[in-house]
């Protein structure tokens, strides 16, 4: 059965293309959410297998919801997307209980390496 | 590159296959448009797009004469509906190597380019555009 | 692989293009009160601009945003560092991004901006102290060669392969394994985007399957373990983990590992892999010992047993230190760590000679324990985990299972973005399938009485249903106000720099929606009377000073809505406007009589600056390239069917009130005939119609009179003002009574034919129509027919 993901970040763009990569290593992206405070509520709602999270984002940060979906469900699978330059916030997220993390601008092969490490696929 | 021919009378003109939306048989009547310069035929309901067709000949500052026009070669120009009247159209053609055309140099004629052994005028749609729109534009 | 990017290329436009405006929006909010919200929300769309660019491989467009991120950044930490010079730097900085995003949008490569690169540059490094870090960028061909080589007049489409093929032939430091990345062109060229995916799920695995190259069968020295490559051996068809695992008490692991050798398997290290192939059941009662093994080893007992471990990050990592924290987070939650190398700090500085790391773990997990926690660790490759001292087996371990019974995917409703073009074009396929309908009910009403209600109910059926889709597609162009009202503040903020005014701008209820068609042909006028009112209506801070004002001048730009229209004021506090110097400025131009003067209201006297010529010598516009005056407000808000209306009070202020229709112009109209044209005369302005005889008329000099009232109007017959040949019969002739203008007063209209009414949509006029004076617009009738509305004042004066 197809690993069920959810896709956050504020950027229709960015979700776009984590979607179409995602949908070409075999995933099914269940949900999508634009900001911190939709991500934690989407995950609960959909329990996905994943999630992929962008850190800068409006009314919570992806941080901040990593957080909160760590104390939601301990065994959560948060992989942090982020741009060079933010490492000390990617460690933030880390300490919040993040996953593994791809650093933007990503290639499809690079996200599917991480992720399918992460979930245990590769 | 590609370019559509098409005639005025016997003489042949050539315009990038891209400028060219598509080719459509002139309507039985045309509205007239009050008040226009008199290359401006009229306008034509396409599929509900009010388009403006132009005589190429008059555009071109070509001698009248009496063949009929029976082809509306519509531009792709974004919102503006321009339709081009014309003799017929012969088909597509790759052009190559276009000089420059002798005479008076003209926006709306690019240069000239042999096809097939024949002369065939390569026109440049900015350059029709503003010969279009530059009709509408009193000179002072 | 290289993802097909310009595929992104239409999203990456328009969401740039919002982060962008909302980012001059910000910067202009942020001028008059630094919240930290803006600040935040400025540094956001900065962010998301350098993502997508990056992502894009604009390279141009990346850098830029980056150095604003980095600008705004430092702003972030202290807003006191904000003055004006730093907000003009960044607005310019917007608006070069914005040039840039749009010469991507006309399929050109943005150029770079080196001159504002090094300002901001600068700037970042006076405020942080430190210079701003390189950008990285994709490698992508996103946009379509500018000129499709060769003479295959199909160029753009067989672009497509080469410039794929280019893309992957940089891979970005990534030495990916060949058989990944070494055949891109062969796989997108045989089946185009849909290869790519496939392409990349393959090169992703074979990159497992040649790290672990020397992972074989071994011996059961270590079978509990062996249930964890269970799981992972079904997911991917090669061995798939790196892995190399030193069964206690066989093996001290050479410590001195450096070379790839080493890394990937050489004979001389002896790699574990235990397979019994699947066992679900083995696998979870193993992953839960395990679990539980790590839960005790949490407590960081002492006494737990010592292992040591060595692990390398991949050269190709591009955040060394972020991926060496992961692995030391990981092997924290184990149990105790020791002497590790390099320490931590230097660990997340990213300092990693070779990529290597060394470190001692206390753990009761086992070497398996150790294994399971990195397992899942991406660019990481565990050299080897050996007892620190010797002990016993470790316990078995399985990858995490995960949870496959969930929740259906979201039921939500969802949104999508359309191009405006394609709203257009449903809205045009919705009118021609009404006028296709139309026509069928023509058709039927020759048939035989009884074959027609069949077809008659099949007809009004469909009648209904492309009425509803119409119903549909018009809500679907209903788009905000604010899309064109967004742009007044940053306008307002130059206008009011330029003038050395001081201005509040207040908007209120631009939540509320238009048709898409109307807002974009109102963007212009706006910007023309919000300058119109910053420019002639404020006065200068001494002069309000002066007549008890408030140094700052206001301008309120309120939307509502009044049932089927939508009102915009548009009001200033200044001085207001003089209707005696308007008239006098008319009358000097010969536009109105000495006589209309005296007896013209203020109100319309007001519209007198509409005319051309009146007040609009001195006051045009230069938006977006071409000149625009009032009389093209007024005439721009009456295409579309909307009205303008003008209050004033000296030394109050002046308010501009525009009504327009909520959807596209559905207008009533009078259609009339001269000669063989069909022309539409606006109900709302026709005043009434009458008959005479036109021999029988009195004329003042040229100009024929026809008695209406009390008084004469002038009589004008429409084919001359039109220019179309028609040859009236003598005798009785109908005559249009038309509303003029402020200018014109009520004129009459002689035409050939009464046609009727008739209820139609309004189609502004596209170039080169627009040029023409005196037409409002165009429709198309139900018989097909284009109708020109016309514009009787304008085909009056001009």
């Amino acid at each position: 059965m197809a690993k069920r993901v959810l896709v956050v970040d504020d950027a229709i763009f960015m979700r776009n293309m984590i979607k179409d990569i995602f949908a070409s290593g075999g995933f099914e992206v269940v949900g999508e959410a634009a900001n911190g405070l939709e991500a934690v509520e989407k995950f609960k709602e959909l329990k996905p297998d994943l999630t992929t999270m962008d850190i800068v984002m409006p009314f919570k940060s992806g941080i901040e919801a990593t957080r909160e979906i760590i104390k939601a469900d301990s065994s959560a699978v948060v992989i942090m997307c982020s741009a060079l330059g933010q490492e000390s916030l990617v460690m933030e997220a880390i300490e919040a209980g993040a996953s593994d993390f791809i650093v933007k601008p990503f290639r499809a092969e690079d996200v599917l390496a991480v992720v399918k490490k992460v979930l245990g696929e590769a | 590159m590609r370019h559509v021919i098409f005639r005025v009378e016997k003489e042949r003109y050539g315009l990038p296959l891209s400028a060219v939306r598509e080719v459509v048989v002139p309507p039985e009547r045309y509205t007239r448009v009050p008040r226009a310069p008199a290359a401006i035929t009229g306008v034509m309901n396409l599929r509900g797009r009010v388009v403006t067709v132009v005589e190429l000949r008059q555009l071109l500052h070509l001698p009248e004469g009496p063949t009929p026009l029976c082809r509306v070669v519509l531009l792709d120009r974004g919102r503006r509906d321009l339709g081009l009247l014309v003799t017929d159209v012969d088909g597509i053609e790759a052009v190559e190597r276009v000089s420059a055309a002798p005479g008076k140099v003209m926006p709306a004629v690019r240069g000239v380019a042999r096809l097939g052994g024949l002369g065939v005028t390569v026109l440049d749609p900015e350059g029709l555009d503003a010969a279009v729109v530059a009709l509408f534009t009193p000179s002072k | 692989m290289t993802m097909d990017m310009s595929r992104y290329l239409g999203l990456f436009i328009s969401e740039a293009t919002e982060h962008l405006e909302a980012l001059g929006r910000d910067l202009v909010a942020l001028e008059r009160e630094a919240t930290a919200s803006t600040v935040d929300s400025m540094f956001r769309h900065a962010h998301s601009v350098k993502g997508m660019a990056s992502s894009m491989g604009f390279e141009p467009i990346a850098m830029l945003a980056h150095r604003v991120e980095d600008l705004v950044d430092a702003v972030r930490q202290d807003r006191k560092l904000l003055d004006r010079d730093l907000v003009d730097l960044l607005l310019s900085a917007t608006d070069t991004l914005t040039a840039q995003v749009r010469a991507v949008s006309s399929n050109r490569e943005p150029e770079q901006a080196e001159g504002l690169l090094k300002q901001l540059s600068t700037r970042v490094q006076s405020l942080t102290g430190h210079a701003p870090a390189a950008t990285r960028v994709a490698q992508v061909t996103a946009l379509k060669p500018a000129t499709p080589s060769g003479d295959d007049g199909e160029g753009s489409g067989g672009g497509e392969g080469p410039s794929g093929a280019s893309g992957s032939g940089t891979p970005g430091g990534n030495a990916g394994p060949a058989p990944g990345s070494g055949t891109p062109g062969s796989a997108a060229g045989a089946s185009g985007a849909g290869a790519s995916g496939a392409g990349t799920t393959e090169g992703s695995e074979a990159s497992g399957g040649s790290a672990s190259g020397g992972a074989g069968p071994s011996d059961s020295g270590a079978s509990g373990s062996g249930a964890s490559r269970g799981e992972a051996a079904s997911g991917a068809g090669g061995a798939p983990s790196s892995l190399a695992v030193m069964p206690p008490a066989t093996l001290m692991p050479p410590r001195d590992l450096s070379g790839p050798d080493a890394l990937y398997g050489a004979p001389g290290a002896r790699s574990l892999a235990v397979v019994p192939e699947n066992d679900a059941a083995a696998s979870v009662a193993a992953l839960a010992s395990g679990l539980k093994a790590a839960a005790s080893a949490g407590d960081g007992k002492a006494g737990s047993p010592r292992w040591s471990v060595r692990l390398r990050i991949s050269p190709n990592c591009q955040v060394p230190g972020v991926r060496a924290f992961l692995v030391h987070k990981r092997l924290s939650s184990l149990g105790t760590l020791v002497d590790l190398r390099p320490p931590l700090e230097e660990l997340k500085a990213g300092r990693i000679p070779d990529g290597y790391i060394q470190v001692d773990v206390e753990t009761g997990v086992g070497d398996a324990g150790i294994q399971t926690a990195l397992r899942n660790v991406a660019e990481v490759e565990v050299v080897s985990v050996a007892p620190a001292v010797p002990e016993p087996p470790a316990l078995p371990v399985a990858a995490p299972a995960l949870d496959p019974a969930r929740a259906t995917a979201d039921a939500g409703s969802r949104t999508v973005r359309v191009r405006t073009e394609l709203l257009d074009y449903f809205l045009d396929t919705v009118g021609e399938l009404m006028l296709a309908t139309a026509r069928l009910r023509e058709v039927g009403k020759v048939l035989p009485e009884n074959t027609r209600p069949a077809l008659e109910e099949g007809v009004y059926r469909l009648h209904t249903l492309v009425k509803d889709l119409h119903d549909k597609v018009m809500s679907a162009r209903m788009t905000p106000l604010s899309l064109i009202t967004d742009r007044l503040p940053r306008a307002a903020r130059d206008l009011a720099r330029r003038k050395e005014r001081e201005v509040e701008l207040v908007i209120t209820g631009a939540e509320i929606e238009l048709d898409r068609a109307i807002l974009d042909e109102l963007a212009d006028p706006l910007l023309h009377l919000l300058r119109n009112c910053i420019d002639h209506g404020l006065e200068s801070p001494e002069e309000r000073v002066a007549a008890k004002k408030s140094a700052r001048g206001r301008v309120t730009v309120t939307v509502r809505r009044a049932r089927d229209r939508v009102i915009i004021d548009i009001e200033d506090d200044g001085r207001g406007m003089d209707p005696a110097k308007l008239k006098a400025s008319a009358l000097k131009r010969g536009l109105i009589t000495e006589d209309a003067a005296q007896r013209m209201a203020d109100r319309d006297a007001f519209l007198l600056s509409c005319l051309p010529g009146v007040s609009t010598a001195k006051d045009i516009t230069d938006i977006s390239g071409r000149g625009v005056g009032m009389d093209a407000v007024k005439r721009v808000v009456e295409s579309v069917g909307g009205t303008l209306e003008i209050d004033s009070e000296r030394g109050r202020g002046t308010v501009f009130t525009l009504r327009l229709p909520l959807t596209v112009a559905v207008v009533h109209l009078l259609l009339v005939e001269v000669g063989e044209e069909v022309f539409g005369l606006p109900i709302a302005k026709v005043v009434g119609a009458t008959e005479a005889d036109p021999q029988s008329l009195s004329k003042s000099r040229e100009t024929a009179l026809l008695p209406h009232g009390n008084g004469l109007l002038p009589v004008h017959a429409l084919e001359v003002l039109l220019g179309v040949p028609a040859a009236p019969k003598p005798g009785y002739r109908p005559f249009v009574v038309m509303e003029g203008d402020a200018g014109t007063g009520k004129v009459a209209l002689a035409v050939d034919r009464l046609l009727g009414q008739e209820e139609v949509v309004l189609k502004p006029l596209s170039r080169p129509l627009d040029l023409l004076p005196g037409l409002s617009g165009v429709t198309i009738l139900g018989s097909g027919r284009p109708v020109f509305i016309l514009d009787v004042p304008r085909l009056l004066t001009a």
